[in-house]
């Protein structure tokens, strides 16, 4: 891997390009209003940039599916855990067969562990909502910080600053965890 | 901006991994786990959006994506790409590659399966689908339906470089390209979709 660019005509036009790129996202960064110059390009293409960086926005996950795959990701994690896994590796049930069915994190007799929505690693709240990036943001496909909804700003809100402590994921792990040294070990 | 800081200055990405205690952390308990997926669920689903155009084939690769991840983390080993016998990178874009080939596979699956009747229900979302009717007058940008068309190495440049503003030394690492390749990828992408426009009459 290397940082030259000898790669046919386009080369110093591709660094000038790049040059350019590295000052709009970071002028988006400083929050600075204006564009940089970019004097150097052509205006097409600066315009074009400009754009893009206006209309490719990102796209978020519903908050249902973020729960859901949460729960399926610590119930992977706290099955059969380094099941004689060799060299010191963690065996993670449930991984990634295509086909393997959905799996939940349950207690012993079967109910589902309730997913605490309130808790979130504090720098996962200035990444997702309402941090640095001011740019708009597709939640599910609802737009966030253009179109807004008073309930999916409350809710939002809720979820940000309501809960526990504990982190669900871990909540979870130990629930099921501790339920399963309750069982008989034939179980595996 | 995540991963600016990572990128070195001889065009390697250098083992000062941000998410270095978060992958030690799930590396010792899988649990722990948790903290990443949270931080990059929204990048990766979005990565996922913007390659296969539809929210329930994004939901079901984004699954397999941290499945895999979770699995495989503990192979995973931080370094720059261009060490001796060393393949390893940031977590970050060790995440993406695993995605991009997720992605890849998925396609492949799609093309074997008929896919015409999901484009349907996508181009037309019923009165009470706010969430899809939102989505598609998003795509129905000409600038993500630029993006779109182009080819897929170009495509994720642009995504990665544009939606998950990351370095050029981050994209390289994820496309196993050179950055100077990627630097020229970006600048032909940027001209087609420049082009695009202009022959579509949007520009503005």
């Amino acid at each position: 891997m290397t940082a030259g660019w000898p790669l046919g005509a386009d080369g110093p036009e591709a660094l000038a390009t790049d040059r350019y790129l590295d000052a709009l996202l970071a002028a988006d960064e400083r929050r600075a209003d204006d564009a940089p110059a970019g004097l150097s390009l052509d205006p097409a293409m600066r315009s074009t940039a400009l754009r893009l960086r206006a209309e490719l926005v990102r796209v978020h996950p519903s908050f249902r599916f973020e729960d859901r795959l949460a729960r399926r990701l610590a119930a992977a994690a706290s099955l059969p855990e380094a099941a004689a896994a060799p060299a010191g590796e963690t065996r993670v049930a449930g991984a990634p067969t295509p086909d393997l069915p959905a799996a939940a994190a349950a207690r012993p007799d079967g109910t589902l562990i309730p997913f605490d929505r309130g808790a979130r690693a504090p720098q996962d709240r200035d990444v997702r909502f309402g941090g640095p990036d001011r740019r708009p943001l597709l939640v599910g496909g609802a737009v966030t910080s253009a179109a807004l909804s008073l309930a999916g700003a409350a809710f939002i809100a809720w979820r940000l600053t309501h809960g526990s402590s504990v982190d669900p994921m871990s909540r979870a792990v130990r629930l099921v965890r501790g339920g399963r040294e309750l069982l008989p070990r034939a179980v595996s | 901006m995540g991963g600016r800081g990572v990128a070195g200055t001889a065009g390697r990405i250098v083992a000062l991994d941000p998410d270095r205690s978060l992958v030690r952390a799930a590396q010792a308990d899988p649990a722990a786990f948790d903290a990443l997926y949270r931080k990059y669920l929204a990048q990766i689903y979005s990565f996922a959006h913007h390659e296969l155009r539809d929210h329930h084939e994004a939901e079901d690769v984004t699954e397999r994506i941290f499945l895999f991840a979770l699995e495989a983390l503990p192979r995973f080993r931080e370094g720059a790409p261009d060490e001796p016998g060393g393949e390893a990178s940031t977590f970050r874009v060790w995440l993406f590659r695993i995605a991009r080939n997720a992605i890849s596979n998925h396609r492949r699956g799609l093309r074997r399966r008929p896919v015409a009747p999901l484009e349907a229900a996508g181009a037309a979302p019923s009165a009470d689908d706010v969430e899809g009717g939102v989505v598609a007058r998003a795509e129905a940008s000409a600038a993500w339906a630029a993006v779109a068309r182009l080819p897929a190495d170009r495509r994720q440049a642009v995504v990665l470089r544009f939606v998950e503003e990351m370095s050029t030394a981050e994209i390289a690492g994820i496309l196993g390209r050179s950055e100077g390749a990627v630097r020229v990828l970006l600048h032909r992408a940027l001209r087609a979709v420049a082009r695009d426009l202009v022959g579509s009459g949007v520009t503005r």
